[in-house]
């Protein structure tokens, strides 16, 4: 199957170009890491936190590739533990979403009956939400900062993967692969995450590669508002912080920072939807 | 038709019970300190304690016999002294983690006076003489003991001759009935259909909510016709010029819609045309005119994610077995995706147009705060940068209840449409 999935991928040329660009963001994720972790042992301020005001609003140019913000920070440097804030974002609630909706949608689709009306219930009370808002809610009761994005994104958004896992549960619930190891007398758990759990594992991943960039819009915005990260390089506050420059002829700042966010989002949107055509064949009839 | 919906309703009370739930656990429970996060820190004991009365907080969560107070918050003197270094007669050990009351000294560690009625209650060990709330208290080694007194009581400490030495000292009030909890309150006051008080802005919660709500629907509403109609029309030249250039290209820049961020339509919007090139106002709520920029902006950004979703809806119906029919008997093509797989496509497509109705209410969080117009998504943004609680427990409450009721509504017009539906 997934060698199947492989060949297909790798004769779309748009989503190799996609995987080639999320390589690369990824490379400068874990670059941006390893930097950040760098100057916290050492104890020192990291080069793109030192301001220099002389250097204040430098287009791009020969030293500052992007240019240089009301501090005379390297919009460059910023931009790329940017990255680093995203890709955190995007995995940790993942980590979070992922793991609670693949139970639940297990468990109901397996067990039926009670079990599954209380796991419906509780995607429905969910799903009744309203999205963002409710994602606000959560930043603003658990605080300021990485933490409160975290929790507001990943306890909202597991509704969507419980309910394809829970439908996809109930359709190989009735197959004769699930029937014999139940005839071979395998515990319930052991069959659910080690027989159907692999079957179903295409929709966990393209599901990860679609909430991945959606969960990094939201941080953006989050941190916009003010309500996310507070003294990191964020995406969100460089766009915030930007706005107003670019009224007074500032435009790189905005204009890099709303590239590198485009580029991110369009390549994992497009990686999603190749992966999904390749690895659910039933779609290309 | 009556039972159906009878049924419907019936299986629609869990979820509102849900949605209770949960923005009751989001608050009072993961919440924990709301007034502290609603006043700050910096505000005194006793207009927290106001704020905590007002909205029930001072009562236990789901049931209890006994609620904290914070006349006197609990310290744990295994830690530090907290409160206890104030005073200058009793003196602190971090040794034995205990505090010594000075011989014949008076101590009220009380923050403020309290509530008359109410009955209260000291836990506290001690070695030592003396007198708490007017109570006999000597032993000569550690014992622990309990101290009823009523609010109008004096509750503060007299030491003995030998002065009193402290370990552990609670403070709770006696709630008399167990059920009536935070949640009981809670259930009341919806019942009520109070919504509570806007602390930041002094006013009742439902009189911001009505004042908003008209801005919010002159702008949401505009949004919510215009994209639907533009992109159910989008999808079908697409439906009808499938696998072909225009098809391809529709569906590239659809994803490219979705991928930019929102912020970025309208900072764009805003600087290019409204700034540079002055078509629009930049900002203020004064004329339909000034409603134009954030309607185009509102259409633009949800164009993408939703061309995608009527497309995918249309070419489903596209391989039915009556289109088939239709194409076989000599229909032309403009007539079988008009007419007859339009019409078969609107169920789903409804479905998807009702279920947005929710948003509507709560207005666009982001639109309305750039461009100045006072309604329900300014109001959100507002409060949640002042951590106004109240406001933000109302809206996402009112939103998921519309959201639930809107969701009965479609289940209702699918079964008037398609009678199978019935059945199930």
């Amino acid at each position: 199957m997934w060698g199947d999935a492989w060949r297909r991928l790798s004769k779309n040329r748009l989503a190799m170009v996609c995987l080639g660009l999320v390589a690369f963001f990824t490379l400068l994720a874990v670059y941006g890491e390893i930097v950040c972790r760098y100057h916290e042992a050492r104890d020192i301020t990291p080069f793109y936190q030192k301001t220099n005001l002389e250097m204040a609003f430098q287009p791009p140019g020969g030293v500052h590739w992007m240019g240089t913000d009301a501090l005379g920070r390297d919009v460059m440097a910023r931009l790329i533990q940017g990255v680093t804030i995203a890709y955190k974002v995007g995995i940790i609630t993942s980590l979070i979403a992922i793991p609670i909706g693949v139970f639940f949608g297990c468990i109901a689709g397996y067990f039926g009956g009670k079990v599954d009306d209380f796991v419906v219930w509780l995607y429905s009370t969910f799903a009744s939400m309203p999205g963002l808002l409710f994602i606000l809610a959560i930043a603003m009761v658990v605080g300021r900062g990485l933490l409160g994005i975290y929790l507001g994104i990943g306890l909202t958004t597991w509704v969507g993967i419980c309910r394809l896992i829970r439908g996809e549960v109930i359709k190989h619930k009735g197959q004769t692969y699930v029937q014999a190891a139940q005839a071979l007398g395998l515990g319930d758990g052991r069959i659910i995450f080690k027989h159907i759990l692999p079957n179903v594992m295409h929709v966990i991943i393209v599901t990860f590669t679609l909430r991945f960039p959606a969960a990094v819009g939201t941080e953006v915005f989050l941190s916009f508002i003010g309500i996310g990260v507070q003294d990191q390089p964020s995406w969100g506050l460089m766009i915030n912080s930007a706005r107003m420059r670019l009224w007074q002829g500032m435009w790189w700042e905005m204009t890099f920072v709303t590239l590198a966010v485009f580029l991110l989002v369009l390549a994992f949107n497009l990686l999603g939807d190749a992966l999904r055509d390749a690895l659910d064949p039933r779609l290309n009839d | 038709m009556l039972k159906y919906i009878l049924k419907r309703v019936v299986q629609m009370v869990p979820t509102v019970i849900g949605v209770v739930l949960l923005t009751f656990i989001l608050f009072n429970v993961v919440g924990g300190d709301l007034a502290a996060i609603a006043l700050g820190k910096k505000v005194s004991l006793q207009s927290l304690e106001t704020f905590d009365e007002e909205r029930g907080l001072n009562k236990p969560l789901f049931f209890g016999t006994r609620s904290t107070t914070r006349a006197y918050e609990d310290q744990d003197l295994s830690e530090n002294a907290g409160r206890w270094s104030g005073w200058s007669n009793a003196v602190y050990s971090s040794e034995t983690a205990s505090v010594a009351i000075k011989p014949n000294a008076t101590i009220d560690p009380l923050a403020f006076s309290l509530d008359p009625q109410d009955e209260f209650e000291w836990k506290i060990a001690y070695r030592g003489s003396g007198t708490l709330a007017g109570r006999e208290l000597a032993s000569e080694g550690w014992k622990t003991e309990t101290v009823r007194f009523r609010g109008a009581e004096a509750g503060g400490f007299v030491a003995g001759p030998d002065g009193i030495e402290i370990k552990k000292l609670k403070l709770r009030k006696v709630v008399k009935n167990p059920f009536d909890s935070q949640l009981w309150f809670y259930v009341k006051q919806l019942a009520r259909g109070d919504m509570g008080y806007s602390e930041g802005l002094k006013q009742p919660v439902s009189k911001l909510l009505k004042d908003g709500v008209l801005p919010s629907l002159s702008l949401t509403i505009p949004i919510f016709f215009i994209g639907v109609v533009v992109s159910v029309s989008l999808s079908l030249i697409c439906a009808f010029f499938r696998d072909t250039f225009i098809d391809r290209f529709l569906v590239m820049v659809s994803v490219a819609l979705m991928s930019i961020n929102y912020l970025v339509y309208i900072v764009a919007g805003q600087y290019f045309l409204a700034y540079r090139q002055g078509l629009f106002p930049v900002w203020g709520y004064e004329s339909a005119r000034y409603l134009i920029l954030p309607v185009i902006i509102g259409v633009v950004s949800g164009l993408g994610a939703n061309i995608r979703f009527y497309r995918t809806v249309m070419l489903d119906e596209m391989y039915k077995d009556y289109v088939r029919t239709a194409f076989a008997k000599g229909v032309a093509k403009p007539r079988v995706l008009f007419v007859h797989v339009l019409k078969n496509a609107m169920i789903p497509i409804i479905t998807n147009v009702v279920m947005l109705i929710p948003f509507l209410y709560t207005g666009s969080l982001l639109l309305e705060s750039f461009f100045g117009i006072p309604g329900l998504g300014y109001l959100s943004i507002n409060a949640l940068l002042s951590s106004d609680v109240d406001v933000i427990r109302a809206i996402v409450l009112i939103g998921a209840i519309l959201f639930v009721i809107c969701n009965l509504l479609t289940d209702i017009c699918y079964a008037l449409v398609d009678p199978r539906v019935k059945l199930k």
